[in-house]
């Protein structure tokens, strides 16, 4: 059986982290071989999502219980909905609460304040006041980008001509799809855009092929964030996988009007 | 998302983020005001065409509205770590598919969990056919369907799971699994 302590140091001596989320790093303990391991907090650098990659980290590691001094509502509700025991309010060195932990001294006197507290907050309440929050934020962050792209689609429809367009699109098939998916790998920011984009372009004339490659291309292709996912699983997998999604774009394009028009017919 | 912005509301924005959501919209803005001091004709258009296409979108936008609400109360992270941990056979594909499906947020929030299943084992296939499947974003489906057509939406689905599996398959042959460990 496997726990998860957040700690301040890399070994059993550390002291116990105040933060779960934050905290330096998740010492992974095996409490039947005596074994651990203390992997760095994705969270520790307390940029966004800091609480729950934490939860993930936890989650990955298939831990029965995490051991800390303080797990936001948030990061316990997903814990315990995924069957991991919290225990908060913990302090000393790690050492010490794991020795607490197995003779079964904490379980009595943390969970029970844990458990107490969380009836009294009527966690489905929490969890959609929660939901309509994040819900909101998240719809927050679109708009931006968003009444960026729809003015700039104003602009584009006052001023690109059709003429302008058909030199870039020729109604070759292959050159247009191609160009498609060329526009979608460069561009990157929340698909919705690319709907808004895609459509625009549909009523010039564009064909359907060459705006499905750039719907495909510009969720599947990262080249802004390939720096990211170079450093987090490797140079060969990003380059390669970014290459591929580039290739596949063309295909998926063309079967997808190819069968759409099969359909509809 | 809800579950990766959820673990961020006790911090503040970081600067860089406001100023890279705020910059594009900003700039176009500048435009328009240029454009209303020297061609108030065309800004006029413009604006009105920009308008129209806020009167087609208001509606699958608030539907867009519903819909993450509905994955922020029912879709939790537990789900998708344990969907991604299922390995490199064909059931762990199909989980793994699931997981990119279900799956929202930035994908920067992602990649640390990504490096930490990948250090502990978990394939390339199994990985890319996630991120492949993250291009199928549930939310977003009013508005595409709003622009485009439902089988249109649909066909372009049921490509994008057969394509991630293609690349999933490809991927596991041309890069070996330790690649980028130690980077």
């Amino acid at each position: 059986m496997k726990i998860a302590i957040s700690a301040e140091g890399p070994d059993l001596k550390s002291a116990v982290a105040h933060k779960f989320g934050t905290s330096q790093y998740l010492l992974i303990v095996d409490l039947n071989s005596g074994d651990f391991e203390a992997v760095p907090n994705p969270g520790s650098s307390g940029q966004r999502a800091a609480g729950i990659q934490a939860v993930l980290l936890a989650i990955s590691e298939d831990v029965k219980a995490v051991l800390t001094g303080y797990c936001s509502p948030v990061a316990y509700r997903h814990l315990t909905a995924s069957g991991v025991e919290v225990l908060a309010g913990l302090s000393g060195t790690v050492g010490e609460v794991i020795d607490k932990y197995q003779k079964g001294e904490l379980q009595k006197s943390v969970r029970s304040k844990v458990e107490l507290k969380s009836k009294d907050s009527k966690i489905d309440k929490a969890a959609l006041t929660q939901a309509v929050r994040s819900s909101a934020k998240q719809f927050v962050n679109l708009l931006p980008m968003l009444i960026g792209v729809v003015l700039l689609i104003g602009l584009f429809s006052t001023f690109v001509s059709r003429e302008f367009l058909a030199s870039i699109f020729s109604g070759n098939l292959a050159l247009d799809t191609l160009w498609g998916t060329c526009f979608g790998s460069i561009f990157a920011g929340n698909p919705i855009n690319s709907y808004l984009i895609g459509g625009e372009l549909l009523k010039h004339g564009v064909s359907l092929f060459a705006v499905t490659a750039l719907i495909v291309a510009w969720v599947t292709v990262g080249l802004v964030q390939l720096p990211a996912e170079m450093a987090a699983l490797g140079k060969r997998f990003a380059l390669v996988r970014n290459a591929l999604c580039f290739i596949l774009s063309i295909p998926i394009a063309i079967l997808t009007v190819v069968i759409l028009n099969l359909i509809i017919r | 998302m809800s579950l990766l912005n959820a673990g961020s509301s006790q911090k503040p924005k970081d600067k860089k983020t406001v100023m890279r959501m705020v910059l594009f919209p900003a700039f176009v803005l500048l435009v328009y005001g240029i454009l209303f001091i020297t061609m108030q004709d065309k800004a006029f258009l413009a604006l009105k065409s920009s308008g129209n296409v806020f009167l087609n979108i208001i509606w699958p936008l608030a539907l867009v509205f519903v819909v993450m609400l509905v994955f922020n109360l029912f879709v939790k992270p537990g789900q998708i770590a344990k969907f991604l941990g299922e390995g490199s056979g064909f059931r762990g594909i199909i989980l793994s598919a699931a997981a990119g499906i279900i799956s929202v947020g930035p994908i920067y929030a992602w990649y640390p969990l990504l490096r930490e299943l990948k250090r502990k084992g978990a394939g390339n296939s199994p990985l890319s056919v996630f991120l492949y499947n993250r291009a199928i974003k549930l939310p977003l489906l009013p508005i595409m369907i709003a622009y485009f057509c439902w089988e249109y939406v649909l066909i372009l689905a049921g490509l994008t799971v057969l394509g991630s599996i293609a690349i999933g398959y490809c991927l596991g042959f041309l890069v070996r699994n330790n690649d980028g460990l130690q980077a």
